[in-house]
């Protein structure tokens, strides 16, 4: 039923859990859609008839993309890296952590460019539908300890060693948050088989409205305590938990002596889910992959990996350690944790192991997938990387600027704002067939002049070089695990290439002072540098200006909605005391009408 | 002729150029004088190399920079003074030090250094400016080294006088340079002031010369210029106007960034081939398009796509004698209504016969 399988085409003999594989997509006729997505490395398409297969070799990673988009990447670039089109598609941005406001049992906030938004169940449905992703991600309640810490945070910085020491969330909000997510799989499951999953919750809200509306109208006095009346806080999930939702709903209608009709709706819809008849299109071409959740509480990652594996219907797991606080060998044994209580015949996907190192070792632990933030973050840095696994890595000139140590050390890695190579005439890498470097087309010489000029084009050219060599690095681990080398050209990696240096917010020298002079120069002028023959600058300096308006008064926007919900969120609670009062106020109101 | 200013233009690679079909394209002298500078260019053999493009180049002499950033210049019979904007520091541009800087760029075709006035200045500043462009013209002559590899061309000044444009063409003439450029326009000047300097050059000029008209511009002023008798031209406008999310289609603007496009599932331009037209809709490049640098650099690939696509349809229009048919054409699609039509376009191609509002 699942377009998704998986095949283990070899254990590594050395480090068991470590496996090389292919996951294969086999879709239903072509959705051709015109844009571009999350891809992962792999063989061209071959079709059959009717249906279309993807490949994607494990180990092997997702492209990240933002709005649907590789960033700096057009369609014809990012094609020559060799790649074809797999999309897999989650709620939250998996490159790097961020703060977000708790979740509830009806939806879960994600960070949108306007700001921060709640997302229920029944619009992700909606938008699976509509997407069509070949892989969707489970809702999860996602928690994390760095919550407790200032934000924004790095992935890198994980817990910092000034900070005070969290106090990390309670067994009672972890347990809930494993609950929760195997509430809202189990939806997720149901609606994918075309069950409306969300019909009875959908029912139950529209009643509690119709019962909300019956109380303000009301005129006779009832019974109905505070506590009753509108936190019908159910999710509709488990049966009983229905059974309480609509027993309370039963209660209500008979308080308020509403029409017998309503309660018949109930009755009709209870039957209808015994029966279970699904009334609407099941997902055909859509995979699930189930978050794994658990936080940093070693029984909790059990339990959640075990019911979540018990599920029918999943196809892949999602360990996701950007929300883990700790040091690496702590983070690194929370994940063992989850993998070891996951079938070995699913693949696991891992958000947060994203440098060389944490790939190679978390392989060894079993992971199947992971992202492209890596490239992606080193793009933004203005460097290229120079590293390689299994052969022997070409030797380069090694930076030997004296000035700043962390960049010195590694190979893995040369910074182009590094201005000793203002005058290199040789490519990025020698050797490296990626689109910057093949052929020798473009030089160290040029992308540092680039990136000095403050042209679009360097992240271009490091975009494209950083990708290759990622992909090129998982394909030699994948061949490593095949040739049962995996283990020792690991431990060699680690020998040449050293750990990431931590990534912090400082930028190069280089970088600010190219920063301060753009800054200087628009002050002077307004003009803007490329001015060469300038129709109508004037016009476009106001557009710029009004551009700008636009930003502010977006970001006004942003915060007013977001304020906006916090006010809805707290209206809920408040509900309460308000009808009490808005009752006390109607029969005040009736007093002094009869009085006139 | 596409502008790469520093030596790119702005997020497109050079396969993706030479994939639309360009020729051609302007670097600036100024710019990769400061950076990458003289030295380095010297050393790995010209902005060509440098840059990764195989095809033409086409170098300003770094004299327009006097006009945008005149609050910073001061212009001397030596030469023009700047006060770099990066660091503060002097630099000055004679006509000698532009040739060795074109030179070390290795340009095809060279600009020479004119003394550059705003088309809005009047009085003897431009008279004084047309015999400077004149000597310094001779200069830089003189200083050009290659002359068998890079072609100078000069540059027409005299502001928006008549007589001041007749004399500059008839004194430069008689260099017999390789082209000719009309510069000085394109600074905010009347358009009905503009196209007759515009064409009073293009009767006085050797018929069998290229004639270069610098910094237009939109789509009708190309193909009213055309008609006037010009063969090239430059404009950041396409490049510039894709960052702010507006993309140009023979029917007029598009700004992508209106709620209108959201649910536009056309592409850009129906029959465009470039890759922005072929890959996606109004509505996707919508959500992308000054947001994410990937939004840029396919409004910029389209609008590059579409100036040099417009410029071949006006080539073949030429070549198969139908060229007012197409004029007539282009306007209605633009402008749709002929109340709309501009008057100065109007009148300029009147005076080359072809009637607009027929």
């Amino acid at each position: 039923m699942s377009p998704l399988t998986f095949n283990i085409i070899r254990q590594s003999t050395q480090l068991p859990a470590a496996r090389r594989g292919t996951v294969v997509m086999a879709t239903h006729a072509s959705s051709s859609s015109s844009s571009s997505s999350s891809t992962s490395d792999k063989e061209p398409v071959e079709s059959t008839s009717n249906c279309t297969k993807r490949v994607i070799e494990t180990p092997g990673c997702f492209m990240y993309s933002v709005k649907g988009s590789v960033p700096h990447l057009t369609p014809d670039t990012l094609r020559l890296q060799g790649l074809d089109f797999i999309l897999l598609c989650d709620i939250r941005d998996w490159s790097h952590y961020t703060k977000l406001p708790p979740n509830s049992d009806r939806y879960i906030s994600m960070m949108t460019h306007q700001g921060v938004r709640q997302l229920t169940l029944e619009e992700y449905f909606k938008i699976v539908r509509a997407y069509e992703p070949d892989i969707i991600a489970t809702f999860a309640d996602s928690i994390s300890d760095l919550d407790q810490l200032h934000p924004p945070l790095s992935v890198n910085d994980g817990g910092g060693g000034q900070l005070v020491e969290p106090a990390g969330h309670g067994l009672k909000r972890v347990r809930k948050s494993v609950d929760r997510s195997l509430k809202w799989l189990d939806l997720i499951l149901r609606e994918r088989q075309g069950f409306d999953a969300m019909a009875e919750d959908r029912m139950l809200e529209e009643f509690k409205k119709k019962i909300k509306k019956e109380k303000d109208q009301s005129t006779t006095t009832s019974n109905i305590s505070s506590s009753n009346s509108s936190n019908v806080g159910i999710v509709a999930g488990s049966n009983d938990r229905l059974q309480n939702g609509v027993d309370q709903v039963m209660q209500e209608t008979k308080n308020l002596n509403l029409e017998g009709a309503s309660t018949l709706e109930i009755k009709q819809l209870q039957q209808q889910q015994q029966e279970g008849k699904p009334t609407k299109r099941p997902w055909m071409n859509v995979s699930v992959f189930a978050h794994v959740v658990g936080a940093q509480l070693e029984q909790e990652r059990i339990r959640s990996a075990q019911e979540t594996a018990n599920r029918q219907g999943v196809d892949g797991f999602i360990i996701d350690t950007l929300t883990l606080s700790g040091s690496k060998e702590q983070v690194l044994s929370l994940l063992k944790v989850s993998i070891d209580h996951l079938p070995a015949e699913k693949p696991r996907l891992v958000y947060g192991m994203q440098t060389p190192e944490d790939v190679l070792k978390s392989v060894a632990l079993g992971a199947d997938l992971f992202d492209t933030s890596y490239p992606f973050q080193l793009t933004e840095d203005g460097k290229a990387s120079m590293f390689s696994f299994g052969t022997p890595s070409i030797t380069t000139t090694t930076t030997s600027s004296s000035t700043d140590n962390k960049t010195s050390m590694n190979k893995r890695w040369i910074n182009l704002w590094d201005d000793e190579h203002s005058d290199k005439f040789i490519p990025l890498l020698e050797g490296c067939e990626c689109y910057s470097c093949k052929g020798g087309r473009h030089t160290r010489a040029y992308l540092n002049h680039l990136l000095k000029a403050h042209e679009m084009l360097a992240t271009v050219l490091l975009m494209s070089h950083n990708m290759h060599q990622y992909s090129e690095f998982f394909a030699n681990v994948r061949q490593s695990i095949q040739d049962n080398t995996f283990e020792q050209h690991s431990a060699l990696f680690v020998q040449t290439f050293g750990t990431e240096p931590e990534r912090t917010s400082q930028i190069h020298v280089a970088q600010a002072e190219v920063e301060a002079a753009l800054a200087r120069r628009s002050r002077l002028n307004g003009d803007s540098d490329d001015d060469v023959h300038g129709a109508k600058s004037t016009t476009i300096a106001a557009q710029e200006k009004k551009l700008q308006k636009e930003k502010m008064r977006e970001a006004r926007r942003a915060k007013h909605k977001e304020e906006g919900l916090k006010k809805r969120i707290n209206k809920k609670e408040m509900t309460s005391e308000k009808s009490q009062e808005e009752l006390k106020e109607h029969e005040a109101l009736e007093e002094s009408g009869e009085k006139l | 002729m596409p502008v790469g200013t520093q030596g790119t233009l702005k997020g497109i690679t050079p396969e993706q150029l030479e994939c639309l079909g360009c020729q051609i394209m302007l670097n600036n002298t100024y710019h990769l004088g400061l950076r990458p500078g003289q030295e380095l260019l010297d050393v790995c053999g010209g902005a060509h190399v440098f840059q990764g493009w195989n095809r033409n180049l086409l170098t300003d002499s770094g004299g327009f920079q006097m006009v945008s950033l005149l609050k910073l210049a001061e212009i001397t019979e030596q030469g023009v003074q700047f006060e770099s904007p990066h660091d503060g520091s002097l630099m000055l541009l004679t006509p000698e030090h532009s040739m060795s800087l074109q030179n070390s760029i290795g340009a095809d075709i060279m600009m020479q250094l004119d003394d550059v006035v705003s088309s809005l200045t009047t009085g003897s500043r431009v008279e004084e400016a047309m015999w400077r462009s004149i000597r310094w013209l001779d200069r830089c002559i003189k200083a050009h080294k290659k002359p068998e590899t890079q072609n100078l061309f000069a540059i027409i000044q005299g502001g928006l006088d008549i007589e001041l444009r007749k004399k500059c063409v008839e004194e430069m003439v008689k260099r017999d340079t390789p082209g000719y450029a009309i510069g000085g326009l394109s600074g905010g000047e009347e358009k009905d002031k503009f196209w007759r300097i515009v064409t009073l050059c293009t009767d006085l000029l050797p018929r069998e010369k290229p004639i270069y008209c610098m910094g237009v511009g939109y789509a009708e002023d190309l193909v009213v210029c055309v008609a006037l008798g010009v063969d090239m031209f430059d404009c950041v406008f396409p490049t510039r106007t894709a960052r702010f999310g507006n993309a140009l289609t023979a029917k007029g603007t598009l700004s992508l960034r209106q709620a209108k496009y959201k649910d536009d599932f056309k592409p850009i331009e129906e029959g465009c081939g470039c890759i922005a037209c072929t890959s996606y809709t109004r509505a996707y490049l919508h959500t992308v398009v000054t947001k994410e640098t990937v939004g840029c650099h396919l409004i910029s690939i389209h609008n590059t796509s579409y100036q040099l696509r417009l410029m071949r349809q006006i080539r073949q229009s030429i070549i198969e004698d139908r060229f007012p048919q197409f004029i007539r054409e282009f306007f209605k699609d633009l402008f749709v209504e002929k109340t709309a039509y501009p008057e100065w376009a109007v009148n300029a191609l009147r005076s080359v016969n072809v009637d607009l509002l027929k």
